[in-house]
């Protein structure tokens, strides 16, 4: 934010100002200029992390946890991934039943019968029941105190990595379900650095994931970590690589519209590319963690591999609520009214609805795009009228600004058809369609005007931006906020 | 088929052909040795009893990391077993453990055969049938075993 800031009121940079993403910016000085003081802010209040930094947030989250129940910090980094760092929820259930909350964590394993007298000399023969050969000086094993021989654990290890998974890897002797600590896995992959290094980006992968607060920069290869607490899908610029992206979802800064509406809009929009319909036709999202799964065998039992949620294909329900009223999503639960419908036409009709909506999302794409080139157009000439001694560089800024609020506005109305096309018909909608409305047609007058910029008067120009900016405002705090 | 077979698979090999699982047989491939022709007769408490059926099992290059993968070549009723003969068992999916073996894979496959699971279905179809009308689901599986799954035995 300091660097935009710069950029923008004392001139320093103003040449290099222009990045793909700057109506993303942070650039609340135009709005300022035309003096609507916005009641909310569109950015998320968040910092900047490198992977330095967020070792040392999960480290506070384990100390603070360490402190409070009587546990292990490996443990409790288990413990934290698969609570969502709900510190609270774990000391509650800790204290609840300590035994059945550790076992159930898969911190601890099951009481196992007693173990067999071959099983106890093979042991002592230092023998590995996975490779079936005796003799290894040193078996490792979890808190069950199943032993495997070291070359088994990495073998199993590299399974476990090439399906994704780190931070659930369990221990390899069937039905036990005990987790490896990371401490564990390190140890055994001192040697393969190839491997730990992949371990280790998997696991601070699954880490984030798992904390509400964290969130990996978009950007290509950038490696920053979004730390905030925003409850809203406003947005945030990283500070490294300057992508803008919503806090929420990730994607592009997407207001008024929700993250789970512009997820369904952007499927939506991709559905003609192949891989698009190949998503669409094989696979489905999770409905508890929200992972795309592929369906590759027949069962429709499905256990997503990432949150180890159990759930049906065909109803998305919770697999358990299956069990005894057998396959209620197999009946077809018939809305007579819709049925009723020929099937081509609710289809033509659905068409013809996405495609007004799409079309103009299209277009004002397409539109920020080309005033893109205007923005550089603007600039040269602002250049070339100082170098003409006609006015300094401080006065023609003002044109800059223009185009700046125009973009902003532009990018917040494209945003708006996603948000019009899921609305449900009603008082609000027509509201919303409304204030669109409005906002459209300011937007093309502020265009225009930007456009023919020389000949139209400063006063008038700024009159232009005001409202503009003004019915943004309204739409924003009406639906966004 | 360069690489060196792995003690466990050899070891589990002689272990089958020298101590075999009552009711089942697997014998590895001449040519393949991580290739199994199985046979597995079906259980007398259920409706495949009297008939015997061909399987075949491979243990994939990340065996004992990976599961082997095993299909039913014999044509079966069962709501666990489709049309092809694929088979939805916990274990020989997310349930893989490395230290499972054939012999127990072969076990659990002979239990389903006891105790078809028409909760976890596979073939809709007939779990559905098997559902609603066990009787004639069972009948339906009887009338397969001795059409299809008789031809082995002499």
């Amino acid at each position: 934010m300091d660097d935009e800031d710069m950029s923008c009121t004392s001139g320093e940079d103003y040449g290099g100002y222009g990045d793909e993403d700057y109506y993303n910016e942070a650039d609340v000085d135009a709005a300022d200029d035309v003096a609507v003081t916005p009641t909310h802010s569109e950015e998320a209040d968040y910092e900047c992390l490198s992977v330095n930094q967020v070792e040392r947030v999960f480290i506070d989250g384990v100390n603070s946890l360490v402190s409070r129940i009587q546990i292990n910090e490996k443990y409790a980094r288990i413990l934290l991934e698969a609570n969502q760092w709900d510190a609270d929820k774990i000391v509650t259930g800790y204290r609840k039943d300590r035994t059945e909350f550790m076992r159930k964590s898969h911190i601890e394993s099951k009481p196992e019968p007693k173990r067999t007298l071959s099983a106890t000399t093979s042991m002592l023969k230092g023998y590995c029941s996975v490779c079936a050969m005796d003799g290894y000086p040193t078996l490792p094993h979890l808190s069950c105190g199943h032993c495997f021989c070291e070359h088994c654990w990495r073998g199993h290890i590299e399974s476990r990595l090439s399906e994704g998974v780190a931070a659930r890897i369990e221990c390899m002797e069937s039905e036990c379900e005990v987790y490896a600590p990371s401490e564990f896995v390190l140890l055994l992959l001192k040697s393969l650095p190839a491997l730990k290094v992949k371990y280790e980006r998997f696991l601070l992968r699954d880490m984030v994931n798992s904390h509400p607060q964290l969130k990996f920069c978009v950007g290509n290869d950038c490696e920053v970590i979004i730390r905030s607490t925003e409850p809203k899908p406003k947005r945030v610029t990283c500070q490294c690589c300057h992508t803008s992206f919503c806090v929420k979802c990730g994607a592009d800064y997407h207001a008024p519209t929700s993250c789970e509406t512009i997820r369904q809009w952007m499927t939506k929009c991709a559905d003609d590319s192949e891989t698009a319909n190949y998503i669409s036709a094989h696979t489905k999202d999770c409905p508890q963690c929200h992972s795309c799964i592929e369906k590759a065998g027949g069962c429709n039992h499905i256990q997503c591999t990432r949150c180890k949620h159990h759930f049906c294909w065909m109803c998305f329900g919770d697999w358990k609520s299956h069990g005894s009223e057998y396959y209620e999503c197999s009946r077809y639960k018939e809305n007579p009214s819709v049925a009723a419908e020929a099937n081509h036409v609710k289809a033509r009709r659905a068409l013809e609805k996405y495609l007004h909506y799409f079309e103009r999302f299209e277009n004002h794409s397409k539109s920020l795009k080309m005033e893109e080139e205007l923005r550089d157009k603007i600039r040269k000439k602002i250049d070339d009228k100082v170098n003409e001694h006609n006015g300094t560089w401080i006065d023609w800024q003002y044109l800059h600004k223009s185009v700046s609020l125009l973009t902003k506005c532009r990018y917040t109305l494209q945003y708006t058809y996603p948000f019009a096309y899921y609305l449900g018909a009603g008082p609000r909608k027509n509201l919303f369609e409304y204030q669109q409305a409005q906002l459209e047609k300011e937007v093309e007058e502020l265009a225009w005007a930007v456009e023919r910029a020389e000949v139209t008067a400063r006063g008038a120009l700024e009159a232009h931006m005001h409202r503009a900016e003004h019915k943004r405002q309204v739409l924003l705090h009406d639906f966004f906020f | 088929m360069a690489s060196q077979l792995p003690r466990r698979i050899i070891k589990e090999t002689q272990r089958l052909l020298a101590d075999p699982v009552p009711g089942i047989s697997a014998n590895p491939d001449e040519s393949n040795a991580r290739y199994f022709h199985v046979m597995i007769a079906g259980p007398d408490d259920s409706p495949f009893a009297g008939g015997v059926f061909k399987l075949e099992l491979f243990l994939p290059e990340e065996y004992p990391m990976a599961a082997p993968k095993v299909r039913f070549m014999t044509k079966i009723y069962h709501p666990n077993i489709d049309k092809l003969g694929r088979i939805c068992l916990d274990i020989l999916k997310d349930k893989w453990s490395p230290a499972l073996q054939i012999r127990t894979v072969l076990l659990s496959i002979q239990a389903l055969l006891s105790a078809p699971n028409p909760e976890d279905p596979l073939a809709t179809d007939v779990a559905e049938q098997w559902k609603t009308n066990e009787a004639e689901a069972i009948k339906t599986a009887k009338q397969w075993t001795q059409s299809y799954a008789r031809k082995f035995i002499l």
